[in-house]
């Protein structure tokens, strides 16, 4: 909400129309012959268009005949992974890929193989020989180069060339000489150094991933544009949606400044192939008839949507061209529909019962490469004997890399039995890495002059003065000043790291984290993005796949599940999905609210902990926080950055000498004892670490009971010595949190410490959670979250009688089961 | 070192293993029991102190009994990293002494000193425990008091924490009562038990562990409960005898005999043969020894030989009974029974019948040498390696005895000593013949008392008639 932008409201509320232009459908109409009175191509390059085409047909013909025939030219062979062909779409693929260089990304869906290729082809075109002879050797220390090396003899360009298929062919049969390990496979397989970003299992997956990408070009000023490989099917898909607007955002153009001014240059591709699954996306599962029509309804500049036609893969040329115009011109973003046509169904074995054979036959007349075929024999380009050369040679060649794909000796898969944990290694990439950018950052003024750093300043960084009496609120150094300070140092070492979320800039967070970062901080770094958690989280992925370091902010974390994509499919899977190519410097800030009611006041720790791949932590106290957001930020790592809003305000309490001025880190997955004792443990997640001491408190004094409280900080990852430690001195063990207890990630710590301290125990390892209900309302929700007198109730009933205490609450057996049975 | 002392050192070996596995790296090295009836030892002179390498065989102290001196060698290579005592200092047998591991480990947790325990026992302590002050008496409403919340509970269960205190202070969990949820027996309930009687020696707790019986009071300082303590309750043996656990050998004889005698039909026949022509052999024997030539052939060894002799005659003899058929041997496996100081031990010579009676003889010295030694190979030692056993108790005047047959043979000869009975001489002339008593116990599964006799009769036969050049 920038005060510069005044909203009138008598312009507002003026009668007016809104004007459409006409959207272009299949305006290309010439020839080759024409393309070469123009000289816009040489006859080389209409060849190595066919070329390319012709590979990209073999290569997925090639699949297409394992999946149906157990085998490829009377090979034998069995692919159980997947093989979403795209046999048909050449023309798309190769057009989309004929005017980028390895500067431009591009980024697919499950049907990209055709994509990798062409713009694989495409880059080898134009790198130097020994640029190529670098990238391969560099690969995987030259041991995907070394399998197509052997015994051959041609150039650098045409190993290359096999390099590429290679690569690609042996990651969808799962090899550990893949693009990506074998990690990857048919539908995630990709090569950065050739400006192949991921392609993405998620239908509509790369729609928002691939506009954080093309943010990271404009922030940091990098060459090249980022196109967006989606099907027509992800249109409908809400985190395309919400790609497509924050591509859009008008502060792109009105508010950024200086060089910064100016739309993304991104492209979205639409590669319509007029099918989704089964579905008709064009007449039955969805209504806008033309896909090129939904630029219309994002901007004014309509996304300077058209559609192509995508069965030729000159008018994709030319449109490319005209297009990346328009990127260059800071006119971004781009829609393009580019019309194709799949033969195979969405899979192999998919029977494609939902289409004729003959709608089916009339497309192959159509075929793309026999067309294309037709018009350079037209143009007196090629002679049939050359094009039937070309298809030979491509055919020896995908039957070459065919055999030594699924040759077991040359390309073996990774071998778990000889090191079974490697994929555990790979889960995270455990960098410390204090800048991800040679730049100097970008600040409005030097940090000292900051107001909120004066602010900070003055206040006092222990909660408790020398008597041991709290400071009032307004002088305690605040949870969110710890915060605030390792972020603003971060942003002034790390010229990648951008932040942005809902009323990040202005406001300074709902929370009040950010205030004094506008000041700091230029546009580019700290914005607003429209209230839309798929696009924030999904294009922070983009952002930190191409090599930045992103805090994207989604205030409550109620609203995970409004990227619940992002975050339990993406942001946790690419770095080991890659076979550890890409880092994932990810901090999701995120926060357990309260008094807001049942969509506003849940702790969702319990569901990121359990997906494997995210870092999870949840500091409490200033000094936590600093120390741990310091920690997120120097890794390379996703974590999901718990806060609590309840204690936004609250002073540092336990370290002693307050929280410290300069930069520390507190490692991730270290608990901590908040308080010593002797007679029960006391396991906290989050802000319930403050009912537990006032628990602690009352067993204390009213029962003499010593209890020692250890605050757990992180969850995942997490170091048990500490609480198996505390659990064989005391015997006993309480665990709580905000969290609802069934499912409650409490659950999977009460049951290590159960077995790693069984023989130690007196008791069960007991788990306090909130009730399994909605959040009421503010006033009621001390029957929902722990109490301090629930500590004591469950206590006593469940793991040491306390003499006279009276329960309050039912933590009986019979009341167990009865709330299970209910499911309660 | 004597016998028990080597028993002893086995358990101990045990307890050390049983800590390393359960709680640490490092290796705590204990007081030794030396002899049953030690309580504790003096440390004459610690070899190595805090921070010393040492190297697995290094002496790491010298302690006395009031009997005799020791010195305690490392286990391991490591770094003494804690010595909880000082020279001259009287340490209870089974205490932790010292710990020896990597730099950086922990030890507080060996450290007898702080787990509030007695152990210096040359300090003598007041009956009343001082740490139970009136200002800790709210935590004691937690810890020990159980009964104030025990009413009609019945014990349905035991935390494992209850259990290890139980196990670590010897207090049987059959006199607990549980206070916690749902009357579980919890940790306090153990310690309630565990403070409410004397205090114990940690021999006396190893001894109670297995006896499971704890005195009202001890004989120790300050009425500390000692090892002759829980040994015996009885006022009348009061310290008299000292227990001592079955070695592996002893139980195995134990349970071989016991199988014996309640798994067959046994029963023994007794017969003497004419001993004047093996007592002739055996002076010639003597006689060509004395002249340098000859073997030691002694009477055993003649006897053992007119058996193989008669075993030939009765196949039916030198066999073994599985089930419902009889292993026939068609050579002579004759074990012998041999008297060692680990006990009874039955080795057997294969193949008997094959030897002359020299080569028997030094067969049964080799075997029986080994025994002894305790290098005896296992094999031999197999009851069913044998097809049939003698058991001489001759030489120790034994006039009559039922031996116990070594399953699953079917008999075995006992021999007795050389008696002189009358005998007619003829014609109605009577005199004086020394005789050899023969016992054979035969299982009446396998064989007919008509047939054992026969047999028993040949061997005298044999024996009445051997030969052979000396």
């Amino acid at each position: 909400m920038p005060k510069s932008q005044y909203i009138d409201p008598d312009k507002m509320r003026q009668a007016g129309e809104i004007k459409f232009t006409p959207i272009p459908v299949n305006q290309y109409k010439k020839s080759v012959k024409d393309e070469l009175k123009e000289k816009n191509f040489t006859k080389e390059d209409l060849k190595r268009i066919y070329h390319d085409m012709v590979v990209i047909r073999e290569f997925e013909t090639m699949l297409n005949l394992v999946k149906t025939t157990g085998g490829y030219k009377g090979v034998e062979y069995n692919n159980p992974g997947p093989a979403h062909l795209s046999a048909g779409q050449e023309a798309a693929a190769v057009g989309m890929a004929y005017n980028l260089t390895i500067d431009d990304f591009i980024f697919g869906s499950h049907r990209s193989h055709g994509e990798i290729l062409a713009k694989g082809l495409r880059a080898i075109e134009l790198l130097s020989e020994d640029k190529l002879t670098e990238i391969m050797n560099g690969f995987w220390d030259g041991a995907t180069v070394k399998v197509v090396e052997a015994g051959f003899k041609g150039s650098v360009k045409d190993l290359a060339k096999r390099f590429l298929v290679y690569g690609a062919m042996a990651e969808v049969f799962a090899r550990v000489t893949g693009f990506n390990k074998g990690l990857g496979g048919s539908m995630h397989a990709f090569f950065t150094p050739f400006g192949i970003y991921p392609n993405n299992a998620i239908v509509g997956g790369s729609g928002d991933i691939a506009v954080g990408a093309a943010l990271y070009k404009k922030v940091n000023r990098k060459p090249g544009i980022v196109v967006a490989n989606i099907g027509d099917a992800s249109m409908a898909c809400g985190p395309v949606w919400e790609g497509l607007v924050f591509a859009a955002m008008d502060q792109f153009k009105t508010l950024w400044e200086g060089d910064m001014k100016g739309g993304l240059p991104i492209i979205i591709n639409i590669m319509n192939n007029q099918y989704g699954m089964g579905g008709q996306t064009c007449g039955e599962t969805m209504g806008y008839g033309q896909a090129a029509r939904i630029g219309a309804g994002v901007n004014p500049e309509q996304m300077h949507a058209e559609r192509v036609d995508g069965y030729n893969p000159l008018a994709v040329i030319d449109a490319y061209k005209r297009k990346m115009k328009v990127l260059e011109e800071k006119d971004g973003p781009v829609l393009l529909d580019v019309l194709t046509y799949r033969y195979s169904g969405h899979s192999p074995s998919d029977a494609s019962s939902y289409r004729t054979k003959e709608e089916v036959e009339a497309w192959e007349a159509h075929d793309c490469i026999k067309g294309f075929a037709k018009q350079l024999i037209d143009g007196k380009v090629a002679t049939q004997e050359e094009l039937d050369q070309i298809s030979s040679e491509v055919g020896d060649l995908i039957f070459d890399i065919f055999k030594l794909a699924i040759d077991e000796e040359k390309s073996p898969r990774m071998d778990l039995k000889k090191e079974p944990e490697l994929i555990g290694t790979m889960m995270f990439s455990n960098e410390s890495v204090d800048s991800l950018s040679d730049a100097k950052p970008d600040v409005n003024h030097p940090i000292e002059e900051n107001f909120r750093v004066q602010q900070i300043a003055k206040k006092e960084r222990f909660a408790f003065d020398k008597d041991g009496k709290l400071f009032s609120k307004m002088k305690q150094y605040q949870l969110r000043d710890g915060l605030f300070e390792a972020i603003i140092d971060r942003f002034y070492k790390d010229a990648s790291l951008v932040a942005y979320g809902e009323e990040n800039r202005d406001w300074g967070g709902a929370f009040a984290v950010y205030r004094g970062l506008t000041e700091a901080l230029p546009y580019h770094r700290l914005f607003n993005s429209p209230i839309s958690e798929a696009s924030i989280v999904g294009t922070a992925i983009g952002y930190a796949m191409c090599g930045g370091r992103v805090i994207p902010e989604i205030m409550y974390c109620d609203f995970i599940g409004r990227c619940g994509d992002e975050i339990f499919n993406q942001v946790p899977k690419w770095q080991a999905m890659s076979g550890n190519v890409i880092k994932m410097p990810v901090v999701v800030r995120v926060s357990v609210g309260s008094k807001y009611g049942a969509q506003h006041s849940q702790d969702w720790t319990s569901l990121v902990a359990h997906i494997p791949g995210l870092k999870v932590v949840f500091p409490v106290t200033p000094y936590d926080a600093k120390g741990l957001m310091n920690s997120a930020l120097q890794g390379t790592d996703p974590v999901i950055f718990f806060e609590s809003q309840r204690i936004y305000d609250i002073g540092e309490q336990f370290h002693e000498g307050g929280v410290p001025e300069g930069y520390y880190e507190i490692p991730m997955g270290e608990p901590d004892i908040k308080r010593k004792g002797e007679d029960i443990t006391i396991l906290t997640i989050g802000a319930t670490l403050y009912p537990a001491l006032k628990a602690a408190d009352i067993l204390q004094e009213k029962y003499g009971m010593s209890a020692e409280i250890i605050d757990a900080r992180s969850l995942v990852p997490f170091n048990y010595e500490k609480v198996i430690e505390s659990v064989k001195k005391t015997g006993r063990i309480l665990l709580a949190s905000d969290a609802n207890s069934r499912g409650s990630f409490l659950n999977e710590m009460a049951r290590n410490i159960t077995e790693l301290a069984f023989d130690y125990l007196d008791a069960p390892a007991v788990v306090v959670g909130s009730r399994n209900w909605i959040t009421p309302c503010y006033e009621l929700e001390d029957a929902f979250f722990p109490q301090p007198d629930w500590f004591l109730d469950a206590i006593h009933e469940k793991i040491l009688p306390l003499n006279g205490h009276v329960p309050t609450r039912n933590f009986t057996d019979g009341e167990q089961i009865r709330r299970a049975k209910e499911g309660v | 070192m004597n016998k028990t002392v080597t028993l002893w050192r086995t358990v101990f070996v045990n307890i050390k293993i049983k800590l390393h596995t359960n709680y640490f790296m490092a290796t705590v090295i204990i007081m030794p029991k030396q002899g049953q009836s030690v309580e504790s030892c003096i440390v004459s002179e610690f070899k190595k102190k805090k921070g010393d390498k040492v190297s697995k065989g290094d002496i790491l102290f010298a302690y006395e009994t009031d009997k005799a001196s020791f010195e305690e060698e490392s286990p391991v290579d490591g770094t003494v990293l804690d010595v909880f005592f000082g020279d001259g200092d009287e340490i209870p047998v089974l205490q932790n002494v010292m710990v020896i591991g990597q730099e950086g480990e922990s030890t507080a947790e060996f450290n007898p000193n702080g787990g509030g325990g007695d152990v210096r026992v040359s300090e003598p302590e007041p009956v009343q425990p001082v740490k139970e002050e009136i200002a800790e008496v709210k935590i004691e409403d937690v810890k020990s008091t159980p009964q104030m919340q025990a009413s009609g509970e019945k014990s349905v269960g035991i935390s494992p924490r209850a259990r290890a205190l139980a196990d670590k202070e010897a207090v049987s969990l059959s006199d607990v009562r549980g206070t916690g949820p749902k009357g579980r027996i919890i940790e306090r309930d153990v310690k309630a038990v565990a403070e409410s009687r004397p205090k114990m020696t940690p021999l006396a707790k190893e001894i109670a562990k297995e006896t499971g019986s704890v005195p009202q009071a001890g004989t120790g300082l300050a009425g500390k409960v000692t090892g002759a303590d829980v040994i015996s309750k009885n006022p009348v043996y009061s310290g008299d005898f000292e227990m001592k656990p079955l070695t592996n050998m002893r139980k195995l004889i134990a349970k071989a005999m016991h199988a014996s005698l309640q798994n067959s039909a046994q029963l023994t026949h007794h017969l003497s043969a004419d001993a004047r022509r093996i007592l002739e052999l055996r002076k010639k024997v003597k006689a060509a020894m004395d002249k340098g030539t000859g073997a030691n052939i002694t009477l055993n060894d003649m006897v053992c030989f007119a058996v193989i002799k008669a075993l030939k005659k009765f196949p039916q003899v030198n066999a073994q009974l599985l089930g419902d058929s009889m292993k026939l041997f068609n050579k002579v496996h004759l074990a012998l029974a041999v008297d060692t100081d680990r006990g009874l031990m039955v080795p057997v010579v294969k193949n008997a019948d094959d030897l002359s009676i020299q080569g028997l003889s030094n067969q049964f010295k080799e075997i029986a040498n080994a025994c002894k030694k305790g290098s005896i190979d296992p094999d031999l030692l197999a009851a069913d390696a044998a097809s049939f056993t003698v058991s001489n108790l001759g030489n120790y005047g034994v006039e009559i005895f039922t031996p116990v047959i070594n399953l699953p043979q079917v008999a075995i000869l006992g021999v007795n000593t050389i008696v002189p009975r009358p005998k007619d001489l003829g014609d109605g002339v009577y005199g004086f013949v020394p005789h050899i008593g023969l016992s054979l116990t035969y299982d009446h599964r396998a064989l007919d008392g008509g047939e054992a006799t026969r047999f028993v009769k040949q061997v005298a036969i044999e024996i009445e008639n051997l030969d052979f050049d000396i």
